[in-house]
């Protein structure tokens, strides 16, 4: 038995699984990151893309971003959409994942369903939200108006403020699926025989759900955050086209920000300063995550 | 599974009925972008807006396979050939990787835990140029090939992250009794492993190809032929053509959707027993 | 059980083997491709394989566009496939790269050094990419002395001619004659009675005016003739005429007789608003015509200047053909050559719904009644954006500040201050 726990720890075999992965991602993900630390630390613009000198200017770009409004307004919009659309995907998924977990009729083919907003492609959903949301024609206004919450239509995408709640709605309906399945895939893996000694003692399902579901799910809800923080956090498509980053630079995101600066204005380098704060803020992050997640692990 | 009982009787129905009313609350967008296909500009424009079209209008549908050299059709296969090309290789790499990070411990495990995070945290803007000059390179530029490569980029870490939970949640027992039994890591890995794992090796395949179904940057960046490029750039083509057309602009988006719909609704069965089986027990 | 054993432990290490030579060597790549072997070698050896094969030994010569209308790239193509049966040196071959996308290709293309042989590019980004360098110098390769002076200074740096002017279009505004009539309104001239027509052809749903208000470059285009119309530079906003030309749009929208949405319609969008009857008059350019006359044939519908603050304006747009340095120059020439060339203009043009560039061709381009010739008139108050390496920061100073005003997020006066210090950073 000695042996074969041994097997387990400190055991380099386990390198071999990994490493067909680590390399595949160190080749296509490896270098461009090498290369956008490098372009953040220098001057690259349209003059100097191809031919002529590229000088190392350091921090300059970074000094020069914390002096921009419009990323200012990115990082904090960011930073807001990502929590807000985190919170509500995650409770609706997972008090979803909960309910369909009973075993009635139509549990199986209506989560089944479910799961389609997520298969559509962004770029789509975007389109359906933009048709959702406009002013005149939107049926949500409608729905609002018909219900007397609202006297005039409310111009959704052409004002700052409910520009970002549409988005922040789109997302929303986009990750909740994901949460849901997520989660689901998570609760099978409870031994069902837990919850039965737990009712054996007595406990009732507020108890269960706190003392059984949610530390044995920790692993799974841990990796569904950390998943969905990062995906949430580098939004693009659904801005690009519900947006643009308007009105008025509200909606702009650090990655649609980036892209603008890098593709449309030809500041390459400051492009990929502002892709390394999403970077930073994504790496400190996930260490939390690493330490959290192996905290608890025999070394 | 079955120690839970099945739920019978009103209590059945009020839950069923509870996960309808859920259904139609959720799926409104699509309902709206069906409909909205379905009628004439003018009614679009109706107010108060129509909840089923009163003149059934098809001539949006007609439109999307009459124009242009972007094919409907082709689109939707080269859009199933990269998004294939994609789980494979991510469900292949994925897969033997998130089992050694579950159950062994070695030098660097941590850290290649977060590389796998840190790759997922560059905005597309700044990996196309990169990417692009690798493919060129590689001679896979305006393939199908370069959009693959790519893709799995997505699927992997996420595959990773989501299986390495599944295998840990498996107990060493049913290894332990493999290895009393002459298995060694590998063999033990592919006949007893991967099988108990297959529920979470599907989902993790499914979101791998829906990463890679979704994906519009990656696709149009390195395939610059329309005849070679994924169903996601048509919209592209029809949003500069159409504007708010909006008529064809959801007939767009309901024939993108349709088809991969219908695939799910066929795979269903397996998806979601994979999903729910209960395969891991203790 | 020694041999399974030995059998999963090859079958595993052969999958490790398969899958880390998998990640990225080119053998591995190529060997699926090999079925499509033209499409894994780079554009022009595609062409040269596949097409050259009847005339033996074409060159190959590719041109990227951004074209959507199928209109368009019908006609650019027709005009190919006719140089390509006159000659057999050389074969070429369109690509279309959607707009969206089109700047984000060629800064990428430029980095890895793949890019066509001709790019036709909007005319305000052509500085642009002169700067990166990437475009050949054609100095008396061309005869322009008769092209309208600002296409060619679209495409001109430091007294160098770096492409030739594919058309021209530019701004004027279209009304909806049965409207006008009906609200017993006379065509305007002059911003004021511009103001005072929307405001009696705003009706239930119907509102007076409409155009582009996109925070982008389009956005730009349409708002630039208003700004220099009262006299203020596209360099020069913070000053009496650039505030009063912002709170001009501010009113519009404030007064109803503009839609917000504007701010969300592209040029595309305002044609088809206008088309719907949803608006009574646009600011619009020529090429909407064929697309206006083939989807609603009864409309009635007219052209004229843009109404005046001090002076008639409008901005010149338009594409400019580029060749690319370094790669099929000679070829390249060869086609622009040949596509330049009067005929050739003058079928694009009139499939296009575009100008030619060249005054002599324009003149006589268009019947004394076309709805294209107001466009003709228009083009001699018609002025470039630019042309400025750096136009794409100045443009988005600009677009931001009629979207703050247009969504009542800064005064006209703020919005002006605030652009102004942008480009000052710029241009100074």
């Amino acid at each position: 038995m000695k042996k074969i726990k041994k097997i387990f720890r400190y055991d380099n075999v386990g390198i071999l699984f990994v490493l067909p992965a680590f390399l595949y991602m160190l080749i296509f993900v490896g270098y461009p990151i090498v290369r956008n630390i490098i372009l953040s630390f220098q001057d690259v613009n349209a003059g100097n893309l191809v031919r002529g000198t590229k000088n190392f200017i350091l921090f300059d770009n970074y000094l020069e971003l914390f002096q921009d409004n419009v990323f200012r307004t990115s990082l904090f919009n960011t930073l807001r959409y990502t929590v807000l659309c985190l919170v509500f995907q995650f409770v609706i998924g997972f008090a979803l994942a909960l309910f369909f977990s009973k075993r009635f009729s139509f549990a199986k083919p209506v989560r089944g369903i479910l799961l389609v907003p997520w298969m559509i492609p962004v770029t789509v959903t975007a389109l359906m939200f933009k048709l959702l949301f406009a002013t005149d024609i939107g049926v949500i206004n409608y729905i609002l108006r018909s219900l007397h919450l609202i006297s005039s239509n409310i111009e959704w995408l052409t004002t700052p403020g409910t520009a970002m709640f549409a988005l922040i709605c789109a997302n929303i309906w986009i990750g909740i699926p994901f949460n849901m399945i997520l989660i689901s895939t998570g609760l099978t893996t409870i031994p069902k025989e837990l919850y039965e000694s737990a009712s054996i003692d007595g406990a009732n399902k507020v108890q269960t759900f706190f003392s059984i579901t949610l530390p044995l799910l920790k692993p799974t809800i841990e990796s569904v955050l950390i998943l969905g923080f990062i995906y949430t956090f580098k939004v693009y498509d659904l801005v690009y086209v519900m947006t643009s980053g308007g009105p008025v630079n509200s909606t702009h995101m650090l990655s649609t920000y980036s892209y603008k600066l890098s593709f449309e204005m030809f500041k390459y380098s400051k492009g990929s300063a502002v892709a390394n704060v999403l970077l930073v803020i994504l790496l400190i992050v996930g260490v939390f995550y690493i330490k959290a997640t192996t905290a608890g692990e025999e070394e | 599974m079955d120690e839970e009982k099945k739920i019978t009787g009103k209590r059945n129905i009020l839950l069923s009925v509870i996960s309808l009313l859920i259904l139609c609350i959720l799926l409104f967008p699509l309902y709206w972008a069906l409909i909205t296909s379905l009628k004439t500009e003018q009614e679009i424009f109706q107010n108060p807006p129509t909840f089923y079209p009163h003149i059934l209008n098809l001539k949006s549908y007609a439109a999307q396979v009459e124009t242009g050299d972007f094919n409907m059709f082709r689109s939707f296969g080269n859009s199933f050939l990269i998004s294939i090309g994609a789980t494979i290789i991510a469900v292949l790499l994925a897969v033997p990787a998130s089992y050694g990070i579950a159950k062994y411990r070695f030098k660097g495990r941590k850290m290649m835990l977060l590389s796998f995070l840190v790759t997922q945290m560059l905005p597309v803007s700044v990996l196309l140029t990169p990417m692009f000059i690798m493919f060129k390179n590689m001679n896979v530029y305006n393939t199908w090939i370069a959009a693959v490569l790519a893709d799995a980029t997505i699927g992997i870490p996420f595959s990773v992250l989501i299986l390495k939970n599944y295998f840990a949640s498996i107990p060493k027992d049913l290894e332990e009794a493999a290895y009393l039994d002459g298995c060694n890591k590998f063999s033990a890995f592919i006949r007893i492993l991967i099988p108990i794992a297959k529920p979470g090796v599907m989902v993790c395949a499914i979101f791998s190809f829906l990463y890679a179904w979704g994906d519009l940057a990656y696709g149009m960046t390195f395939i610059l032929d329309q005849e070679k490029r994924p169903i996601t750039a048509g919209i592209f083509n029809f949003m500069g053509q159409y504007g708010t057309k909006w008529s064809y602009l959801t007939a767009f988006a309901v024939v993108t959707i349709i088809p991969v719909a219908l695939i799910f609704i066929f795979m269903q069965k397996y998806i979601v027993s994979g999903m729910t089986s209960g395969a891991v027990k203790g | 059980m020694k041999k399974k054993k030995i059998t999963a432990l090859l079958t595993a290490f052969a999958m490790t083997a398969a899958l880390a030579t998998g990640c990225g060597s080119s053998e591995d790549t190529q060997e699926p491709a090999s079925d499509a072997a033209p499409a894994g070698e780079e554009a022009s050896a595609e062409e040269s394989t596949e097409e050259a094969a009847p005339s033996g030994d074409a060159e190959a010569v590719t041109i990227w566009y951004y074209w959507e209308t199928e209109g368009h790239q019908v006609a650019l193509d027709q005009v190919i496939q006719e140089y390509n049966a006159s000659q057999d040196k050389y074969e070429v071959t369109a690509k279309y790269v959607p707009f969206a996308d089109f700047k984000k290709q060629l800064s990428i293309g430029a980095s890895a050094d793949e890019l066509p042989d001709i790019a036709i590019l909007d005319s305000p980004d052509h500085a642009s990419y002169v700067e990166m360098g990437i475009f050949e110098d054609l100095t008396g390769k061309f005869d322009v002395s008769s092209y309208y002076e600002g296409t060619v200074n679209s495409c001109t740096v430091d007294g160098k001619l770096y492409g030739v002017p594919f058309g021209v279009n530019c701004l004027a505004l279209y009304y909806n004659e049965d409207m006008l009539k009906e609200a017993g309104c006379e065509v305007p001239t002059t911003w004021d009675e511009l103001k005072d027509t929307a405001k009696k052809l705003t009706k239930d749903n119907v509102t007076g005016l409409a155009l582009c208000s996109v925070q982008n470059e389009e956005g730009t285009f349409n708002f630039v003739p208003w700004l220099w119309s009262t006299g203020a530079g596209s360099y020069d906003i913070n000053n009496e005429n650039g505030i009063r030309a912002l709170t001009f749009i501010q009113d519009l929208v404030n007064e109803g007789v503009m839609s917000k949405e504007c701010i969300n319609w592209t040029q595309g969008d305002v044609m088809n608003q206008f088309i719907a009857g949803n608006v009574a008059m646009m600011e619009n350019g020529p090429w909407q015509i064929p697309t206006m006359q083939a989807e609603a044939p009864d409309l009635n519908w007219k052209v004229t200047l843009l109404p005046k603050d001090s002076e008639y304006s409008s901005v010149l747009g338009g594409e400019n053909y580029a060749v690319i340095n370094g790669r099929n120059v000679d070829g390249a020439l060869d086609f622009l050559t040949y596509a330049t060339s009067e005929e050739k203009v003058k079928f694009m043009m009139d499939k296009f719904g575009y100008i030619s560039a060249d005054k002599t061709i324009a003149e006589s381009q268009f019947e004394a009644d076309s709805p294209y010739q107001p466009f003709v008139e228009e083009l001699n108050y018609a002025m470039p954006r630019g042309p400025l390496a750096e136009w794409p920061s100045v443009s988005d100073a600009i677009s931001l500040a009629f979207n703050q005003v247009i969504t009542g997020t800064a005064s006209p006066e703020d919005a002006a201050a605030e652009a102004q210090t942008t480009i000052d950073g710029i241009v100074k």
